[in-house]
């Protein structure tokens, strides 16, 4: 017997099940192996008991929360797939705002019916007070990060969980992919390696082979788990970690504050303008402090 | 790791250690440690002498000393001597903790019993951690090379040479300015210059800058530039006489002390001509015309460098930064903020890599590392947080701050704050608790993070005045980073006055306890508006 594979989307944007699709032939491989129960393609709405049930998206909403909690008693194995799943992802920078704030920014006056409003009947789930990741709610088997994840390491995470291996995405930091080179950054001196931050669009022109940190452009590589083979930056694009950390526990926001500071002037403006969006874009719900404190710290309310 | 023997050793410092009752707390820790005894000083012989036999019948792998502050087991004259001998009785220096219940709790803290016993409690439990978690560190052993490097070849440089020289000792006198080679500076010293420069033992070197320097006690390479082209140094023990020549270079390579005109500074009046660095002396002040305070000078600088050098191994703790090479994406940002140059990318791996000669174990590496690869032996990272966990458990009222001091400088006026606080000075809440750091550059900002986290209602960070820092940058690395940190915390809805950064020195005990007291003041509201942040 083949085992069941389901799959579903919490707060997410079905990004990752593109980059499911994003396999192509192997696609074929994949479901040669396993057999689809039940995905955002087929017309089940009830998750059935499988061997292995694939979560996109992160846990934001109580319909979430039920789902999830109805997948991990359906499934004998969870893998949560991409950056919502994993580390809450850029959904999660609501954490910073009320619940109310969030929905009058999002809609307005003009918001449809809420689960909570009085006689509402289809509606708009209520809000969880936060954004979490799925490991905050439930066990989590295999996690394989990244907005969206690559289709290779999708697939070699899937093949992991159909063969009941571990699976666990590489480690190091993203500068050890890209292949752009150190100048400054090797001096052993304490100056900063760009006398000023620049988008990339104010640079006069881009050295296509010098480290862009080194070319004032902020780029998150050195906080960003490698393994996505660094295409961004091959094409001239700052990384902005979609990723995540290489470790849970080193967050992105925290460590880019240490590092970056060290190496760039710090006070230069347009990198505070959106310090915390850039930092946390892809995990705030995954710091040590995933809101604002007068609102609850997190985790398992 | 977890199974590490440990003796707990807590010293009623000959009575001066009153409030809190020694005997309750070691009755609260009797049964998580192998050992646990209340000595009445740690310094007599007699009590020496049984912890020593203790380590070897119990096999003990970790000590922990609770009483005299830590400062005091190294700046004092009997204080090394303890530590060494119980290194010698085979515990690891690195799992030889210290709990500062003396300066840092029944000092300050006399007029309250509960708060006393509370933060010496944590502090007591977080020393046991340290002693039973720290990694053990290796030991590098040198005979050490009986050659001295005098810098500056002024009439104090040469009678210190002369002392040497008769001791069998070799020396090498470097001067900024061309150095007359017969070393006549004329006056009483005539003669002393005309035996030191004839001997066979003696190098002497002008016009001299210092291109290079690593190493440590007993094996220091250093690199002089000359006229001549490069001349390679290799000594045990270095004298500075000439500091405002040399002092700036030096610092560049060894982490030393300085005061506000920048010049060095000695461990205190018991140690006149030792510094920081246990292989540096400095030659103490002296008026260059008076002959008698020139040849005191002298013999203090010689002596001190003697007594460190006359040995038949010198010791040295490689307490240094670590690169984990599995997680090490080569980004150069250790390399960027390494202030000694310790930190290089390797051209093959294009990993991390520490030369151990040039690392003082500050940790700004540890901290500048985006993904953990990076850890510094003298404080691992886990136990930070460990610490951070412990103090936050201690039973103490809101406010409750937690104090980040730097080695260097908070640290000891934390001790100062006691003893002036012991007579009749201003004393400061027991809900201070504090955490010694390397650096004030050691702060990461993970950990502030994770003190709010934990509920402290306050962090402070005692770090070192401008240009002080023995890490030449530390206090500069912090300023770069801190608006941004403030940014987060904001971001989080934090009042960023939470966060407060005070510069100190070393001796401005006041100072301390009134910068402490202002912080609980201006805390004392922010409990009032947004509730205590537990």
């Amino acid at each position: 017997m083949k085992p069941k594979l389901a799959t579903v989307v919490l707060g997410g944007c079905t990004g990752c099940h593109l980059s499911l699709l994003d396999l192509h032939e192997r696609l074929v491989d994949l479901l040669g192996a396993v057999d689809l129960v039940r995905s955002p393609l087929t017309d089940a709405e009830e998750i059935p008991p499988c061997d292995i049930v694939v979560v996109e998206g992160a846990v934001g909403t109580v319909l979430d929360e039920e789902t999830v909690r109805d997948a991990r008693a359906k499934a004998e194995t969870l893998v949560a797939m991409g950056a919502c799943a994993t580390l809450g992802g850029v959904g999660g920078l609501r954490n910073v705002l009320d619940t109310a704030d969030v929905l009058a920014r999002a809609y307005g006056d003009g918001r449809g019916p809420l689960a909570s409003d009085e006689g509402a009947d289809r509606a708009i789930p209520a809000l969880n007070p936060l954004v979490r990741p799925v490991s905050a709610v439930v066990d989590v088997d295999v996690e394989v990060p990244g907005c969206s994840p690559l289709p290779d390491m999708l697939f070699d995470a899937l093949v992991a969980a159909v063969e009941g291996r571990p699976f666990e995405a590489p480690r190091r930091t993203l500068c050890a992919q890209c292949g752009r080179r150190h100048e400054s950054m090797l001096q052993h001196d304490s100056g900063f390696v760009a006398d000023a931050v620049y988008g990339v669009m104010e640079l006069d022109a881009i050295d296509p082979d010098l480290c862009l940190l080194e070319q004032g452009v902020i780029c998150m590589g050195p906080v960003t788990r490698e393994g996505c083979g660094a295409r961004c930056t091959e094409a001239n694009i700052p990384c902005r970690g979609c990723m995540g950390p290489g470790r849970k526990e080193f967050e992105q926001g925290a460590k880019m504050v240490d590092t970056l500071a060290a190496i760039l002037p710090a006070g230069a403006i347009m990198f505070l303008d959106d310090l915390i969006g850039t930092g946390y874009r892809f995990g705030l719900p995954s710091s040590v402090l995933p809101a604002s404190v007068g609102r609850g710290g997190g985790g398992d309310e | 790791m977890g199974n590490v023997p440990v003796g707990l050793y807590l010293s009623r410092c000959r009575g001066t250690l009153g409030t809190p009752d020694v005997d309750a707390i070691a009755a609260r820790f009797r049964d998580r440690v192998d050992v646990c005894r209340v000595v009445e000083d740690f310094f007599a012989p007699d009590v020496q002498k049984s912890i020593v036999a203790e380590i070897g019948e119990r096999g003990l792998g970790g000590v922990v000393l609770a009483g005299n502050s830590v400062e005091h087991h190294m700046r004092s004259l009997s204080g090394p001597q303890l530590k060494e001998s119980i290194v010698d009785a085979g515990v690891n220096p690195n799992r030889v903790a210290f709990a500062n219940l003396l300066e840092q709790v029944a000092l300050p803290h006399s007029a309250d019993a509960a708060g006393a016993m509370a933060k010496a409690v944590a502090l007591v439990g977080d020393a046991i951690a340290r002693a039973r978690t720290f990694p053990a560190i290796e030991i590098v052993e040198t005979v050490p090379d009986r050659s001295v490097l005098l810098l500056g070849a002024t009439a104090a440089s040469i009678v210190a040479a002369q002392r040497l020289l008769r001791l069998g000792y070799t020396v090498t006198l470097a001067d900024t300015a061309e150095v007359d080679p017969s070393l006549s500076i004329g006056g009483s010293f005539h003669a002393t210059g005309a035996f030191v420069s004839s001997h066979p033992g003696t190098t002497v070197i002008g016009n001299a800058a210092l291109a290079d320097a690593d190493g440590w006690i007993g094996d220091y390479a250093i690199s002089l530039t000359t006229p001549d082209g490069t001349r390679p140094v290799h000594v045990g023990g270095i004298i500075i006489d000439d500091a405002a020549a040399w002092i700036e270079p030096l610092r560049a390579h060894y982490a030393l002390s300085v005061d506000d005109e920048g010049l060095p500074l000695s461990l205190g009046a018991a140690h006149p001509a030792r510094t920081v660095d246990p292989g540096i002396m400095l030659m103490p002040a002296h008026d260059e015309d008076d002959v008698g305070e020139v040849i005191r000078a002298a013999d203090a600088a010689a002596l001190a460098v003697v007594l460190h050098l006359s040995v038949p191994k010198t010791v040295r703790a490689l307490a240094t930064s670590v690169v984990d090479e599995s997680l090490c994406g080569g980004c150069a940002s250790c390399v960027k903020t390494c202030a000694f140059g310790a930190c290089s990318i390797d051209p093959e791996t294009r990993l991390s890599h520490v030369d151990v000669r040039r690392c003082h174990g500050c940790g700004k590496c540890v901290v500048s590392c985006p993904v953990g690869a990076r850890d510094v032996m003298s404080s691992p990272h886990v136990q930070m947080l460990e610490s951070i966990r412990a103090m936050s458990a201690a039973d103490l009222p809101a406010p409750r701050v937690l104090g980040f001091l730097c080695a260097g400088c908070g640290y000891p006026a934390a001790d100062a704050a006691g003893r002036q606080a012991a007579e009749g000075g201003e004393s400061y809440p027991a809900s201070f608790l504090p955490i010694r750091i390397p650096c004030g550059g050691r702060l990461d900002a993970l950990y502030v993070l994770e003190a709010i986290a934990a509920g402290f209602d306050g962090v402070a960070v005692f770090r070192c005045r401008e240009g002080h820092c023995q890490n030449l940058v530390g206090n500069l690395d912090m300023d770069r980073r801190i608006n941004l940190l403030r940014t987060v915390l904001r971001s989080r809805g934090i009042d960023d006055a939470r966060l407060r950064i005070i510069d100190i020195s070393p001796d401005e005990g006041v100072l301390f306890a009134q910068e402490v007291d202002a912080f609980f003041s201006e805390l004392e509201p922010l409990l009032l508006t947004e509730g205590s942040l537990r």
